[in-house]
């Protein structure tokens, strides 16, 4: 296949600013502290990864719920939520709750699991990958089945993953919660486009660069063409690392300008709209919100 | 009659409910305003009209101060215990220990079904519910092995443990039949039933069952709290039970306390104004009604079990935080920075009262080891041992200014340096002192204190002007150059054998901004390399202050990395004072910050220390490197005997203090030298070499202890001083766990 990665590709979404942050749980306020701190820096969003086999974290969806309850403007999400180690009927309760108390500020950012050896270690199910995908897929259908409240009668499935015996609707959260999810590989991809809301891959796990963003656009795409969807509809995300430095390193190593230009190029080429920067550094966080972010912006509006 | 001594508690069962999220929030914090003391919720998963319990709880907790929270109780069928152990742990470690954990074994099946749960009934949900029990303790500990649990329930393989919890979190378990109270008794930590589904009689009952079955399993039936959901009306004439107004209820609920043992009674009411009259009318009248009943904390039986021979545990003083082996912080507190420990009991006291107890209680112990801990980063001051007592001064950490024109502070022993040094900074000052953030002030500033401008400013205790302490005897003494003054001039270098600092007054130096460099050399030519450097360091002015550290990369080539302060805030004269260092050898990278010193000292995480085995590290005073000297130290790095080898530059205005001035003799001394090895006999076979270079030690960086050690790190005459003043103010030898001076009787 020959590369199409020139062509610009723009989903019509608003850009949104955001971190990811580690939820250590050593020292124990640190996330909170640095969502608090994210949220006055501009910031749109905070988001924490969640692998909850892992004793040096603090359980995400209590820290969601804590650091939410902390602030008052900035959007929360998992990034992504490990679904093999939570019940999504429940989750799905977790989620209006909080998006409820919270004013409609909680996006539902959903993955398959990956580390299977720890998730069973913790009593948690081993799936294939075939597997993993038609749970999160059927994770997603139930959750909204279970916010829809208009709809009468409770909610049934046979699963196979998820059985549900009629189970009652509600709460309804605040606002239509979207379902960002964790994806490379063109199936999940394909049901991104499908079932799903955003993509929401990490800048440091694409083996060829920036270029494989193309291919993750092209699979949602074809999957949301094939459902009958328009692919605007689903928001590319990307997690993203970087150093600021005065002198020029390489991708994302230098000074704001620089940063803004690759950002800028980057939602230009393949329509990323949200950068969750990957830091748990108040000052790079700070240079992030105040210097790239706006630069960005102005770039991207220019283009558009 | 029953009474299990538990303290008079009162709490709230607040409904969850998902049509005014703000006003079941505001209700937790109205509960909390009112002094109510645990805040709780229903769960309901399968209800949708329902607020998630988790989700809230977590919300209520950061948005609330001071109540403790809990589930009433959380349903285990739809919450599987492995990430619920860790959920608990991460909110009681958020909210700062105010999690406890209400759990039941789940009931309305056809509700946990439609979710998708596993239902289980009867015997099978019982099993499960003692299963998670086991599971979730165990993942409130720390261990480096994962845990395997296979049971009928839950398996889990390999799960690592953690996070610790903040604090003891009690299991408190609901549920009637016979079965379930033989769960509590066996396992609970508290037993929760409500007053509507339950007659006292039966109430009576069932504590019996549950101390039947604690008896059973070994464990003090007092150690199971027992809880008590209620609900009434409040209302002018008499009625019945909890029907009437406040006086009443009181009168009601008395025997529950007093006879029945329920010494936690949870309201159960959405009403603001039931809620408030609760708390203002009935909480005041049944506490006066109850308050000469007899109140103890009995710990568990699994705790009492890892206590140590020869420790008065029951005996500790109370109001002292005091953390035996079985305790779920005592990892936290066992071990030091560098060296692993195994204490009996830990006391953590908050002010100078309960540092006079707890080394009172110390004596009360005279043949078990007592150590003494500021910051726990010791290498010659043990701060831990084994089987003995630890008294921890972490808590006395209070930074005050006592006077701006002077610059006099004073500071508590528990206090580390890099919060000093941002405390300082804010006014302009600073007070050199180690090279490391997280040191704590008590033991580095009774013994010298060579940090990042010493040539400057001297050593640490240079700047100390007066000091409290609380002497063997349980006298609290201040010492200074006017009172006690041959005290004071003991604390200012061999201060562990005389007492407990718990207050320095310093004087401390004006400090602006400060260049700090970085560079790297090729160290391939090491003894050279050393040569330069020492010509440099003492050629410089005293603005300068370096430290080098000598490391093996891996390939196996030798870098030297010079850390330098120049305390100065001017370009031209940092780059002027590095200009000459930069030429010793090969440059590999070099960085230079115009920074405060409160910034360099921000490189330590202040974090629970987690120290295993026996740190190994000698050291001492040198006046010049010379060319032999140098030789020497390259065949001990070459050798690869020690891992971390450091020359700290002295000299400078620590060598302006007359050598009788204070304990700290050896003055003119230009470095001081620290190598940290693995096996004692490879850094033996080198340290004679080294050794007969040295002027001197400077006892905080050395571990061993012969009695050879103390000759090297004190003078004869200032010695046989010391072994005076030891006999006067502490003739029995209680300090003795740091360079230990006998006592001259």
């Amino acid at each position: 296949m020959t590369r199409q990665a020139a062509i610009t590709m723009d989903y019509g979404h608003d850009l949104l600013f955001g971190t990811f942050i580690t939820p250590t749980a050593r020292p124990v306020s640190q996330a909170v502290e640095l969502t608090r701190f994210a949220e006055d820096v501009g910031l749109d969003l905070a988001t924490f990864q969640d692998h909850p086999y892992n004793p040096g974290l603090l359980d995400t969806w209590t820290l969601l719920s804590y650091a939410a309850a902390k602030t008052t403007r900035i959007r929360l999400a998992g990034n992504v939520l490990n679904l093999p180690l939570r019940n999504p009927a429940l989750l799905a309760r977790q989620a209006a709750t909080l998006d409820l108390l919270s004013g409609g500020r909680i996006e539902m950012g959903l993955g398959t699991g990956s580390f299977w050896d720890a998730i069973v270690a913790m009593g948690g199910p081993r799936r294939t990958p075939g597997e993993s995908i038609e749970a999160l897929e059927e994770a997603i259908l139930l959750m909204k089945e279970l916010w829809d409240t208009e709809t009468r009668g409770g909610v049934r499935s046979d699963g196979p993953f998820y059985p549900v015996s009629g189970a009652k609707r509600g709460p309804a959260p605040a606002h239509p919660i979207q379902f960002w999810i964790g994806a490379y590989k063109p199936r999940i991809l394909k049901m991104v486009g499908r079932s799903a809301d955003g993509v929401v891959p990490s800048l440091s796990y694409l083996k060829s660069g920036p270029g494989e963003l193309a291919e993750i656009n092209k699979w949602i795409d074809e999957g949301a063409e094939a459902a009958g969807r328009d692919p605007h509809a689903v928001r590319r995300l990307l997690n993203i690392a970087g150093q600021f430095s005065r002198t020029s390193g390489g991708f994302l190593v230098g000074p704001a300008r620089q940063w803004s230009e690759q950002l800028a190029d980057l939602a230009h080429r393949y329509g990323v709209s949200a950068f969750l920067l990957g830091s748990d550094d108040p000052e790079t966080i700070e240079f992030f919100a105040k210097e790239v972010a706006p630069m960005t912006r102005e770039l991207v509006a220019a283009r558009r | 009659m029953t009474d299990y001594g538990h303290t008079l508690e009162f709490g709230v069962f607040i409904t969850p409910t998902a049509d005014d999220p703000a006003a079941v929030v505001e209700l937790a914090r109205l509960s909390e305003r009112l002094g109510y003391d645990l805040v709780t919720f229903q769960d309901h998963p399968y209800m949708a009209d329902r607020l998630e319990t988790w989700t809230l709880l977590s919300w209520v907790a950061a948005a609330t101060e001071r109540v403790r929270l809990s589930a009433n109780v959380f349903n285990l069928a739809l919450r599987p215990p492995a990430t619920l152990a860790r959920a608990v742990a991460s909110l009681d470690l958020l909210s700062g220990g105010r999690f406890e954990l209400g759990l039941g074994a789940g009931a309305f099946p056809q509700g946990v079904a439609a979710m998708g749960g596993e239902v289980r009934t009867g015997g099978a949900s019982l099993r499960a519910l003692g299963e998670a029990i086991e599971i979730i303790r165990a993942l409130w500990t720390t261990g480096r092995r994962g845990i395997r649990f296979e049971g009928e329930a839950y398996q889990l393989v390999g799960a690592q443990p953690g996070p610790i919890p903040a604090h003891d979190i009690p299991i408190w378990i609901g549920g009637y039949k016979p079965k379930m109270l033989e769960l509590i008794g066996a396992k609970g930590d508290g037993w929760i039933p409500t007053l509507k589904y339950i007659t006292p009689e039966d109430l009576a009952a069932g504590n019996r069952a549950i101390d039947a079955a604690a008896d059973v399993a070994g464990r003090d039936p007092r150690e199971i709290r027992r809880l008590l959901n209620i609900s009434g009306v409040f209302q002018a004439e008499a009625g019945g039970l909890l029907q009437g107004p406040p006086e009443q209820w009181a009168r009601d609920l008395r025997p529950f306390v007093t006879d029945l043992g329920f010494s936690t009674l949870i309201l159960m009411s959405d009403d603001a104004a039931e809620i408030e009259r609760f708390a203002t009318e009935v909480m005041p009248a049944l506490r006066d009604a109850v308050a000469d009943r007899p109140v103890m904390t009995v710990k568990r039986a699994a705790i009492r079990a890892q206590r140590r021979e020869g420790i008065d545990y029951e005996g500790t003083p109370a109001g002292i935080r005091a953390i035996e082996p079985g305790d779920i912080d005592y990892p936290r507190v066992k071990s030091t920075y560098l060296r692993g420990g195994a204490p009996g009991i830990v006391l953590q006291p908050a002010n100078v009262e309960q540092v006079i107890e707890s080394l009172a209680y110390a004596r009360r112990h005279p043949d078990l080891p007592m150590s003494v801990r500021s910051g726990g980063h010791g290498v010659s001051g043990r701060s831990t041992n084994d089987g003995g007592i630890v008294i921890d001064l972490g808590a006395l950490n209070a930074i005050e200014v006592l006077d701006e024109a002077t610059r006099r502070v004073r500071i508590g022993p528990g206090a580390r340096w890099m919060e000093v040094a941002v405390a300082l900074g804010q006014r302009g000052w600073a007070l050199s002192s180690g090279d490391y953030g997280g040191v704590g002030v008590g033991g580095l500033a009774t013994a010298g204190g060579i940090g990042w401008m010493a040539r400057q400013h001297g050593l640490t205790i240079d700047h100390l002007r007066a000091a409290d302490i609380v002497l063997a005897d349980g006298s609290l003494v201040h010492a200074s150059e006017a009172e006690n003054a041959d005290l004071f001039w003991a604390i200012r270098g061999a201060g562990a054998n005389f007492g407990i600092v718990t207050a320095f007054e310093f004087e401390v130096d004006e400090v602006g901004e400060v260049g700090f460099s970085q560079l790297v050399f090729d160290a391939s030519d090491l003894a050279g390399l050393l040569e330069r450097w020492g010509a440099v360091v003492e050629n410089s002015p005293r603005d300068l202050t370096s430290f080098l550290i000598v490391s093996r990369q891996r390939g196996g080539q030798f870098i030297a990395v010079a850390l330098s302060m120049i305390a100065s805030s001017y370009a031209e004269t940092i780059l002027a004072r590095l200009q000459p260092m930069a030429q010793i050898a090969p440059l590999l990278d070099q960085s230079v910050y115009l920074t405060s010193y409160a910034s360099v000292m921000a490189n330590a995480a202040l974090d629970d220390h987690a120290g295993v085995g026996e740190p190994l590290s000698r050291t001492g005073l040198l006046d010049h490197i010379t060319p032999e000297f140098a030789q020497a130290a390259e065949r001990l790095v070459q050798s690869g005997a020690s891992y971390f080898f450091q020359i700290r530059a002295v000299g400078g205005a620590v060598a302006d203090v007359d050598p009788d001035a204070t304990a700290y003799a050896n003055r003119a001394a230009n470095f001081s030298v620290v190598a940290f090895g693995a096996s004692p006999s490879r850094v033996e076979e080198h340290w004679p070499a080294l050794h007969d270079h040295f002027e001197g030690l400077y006892l905080s960086f050395e571990s061993t202890r012969s009695i050879e050690r103390l000759y090297d790190a004190f003078p004869p005459r200032t010695l046989e001083r010391l072994r005076d003043l030891k006999g006067k103010y502490d003739p029995e030898n209680v300090f003795r766990d740091n360079f230990n001076i006998a006592p001259r009787r």
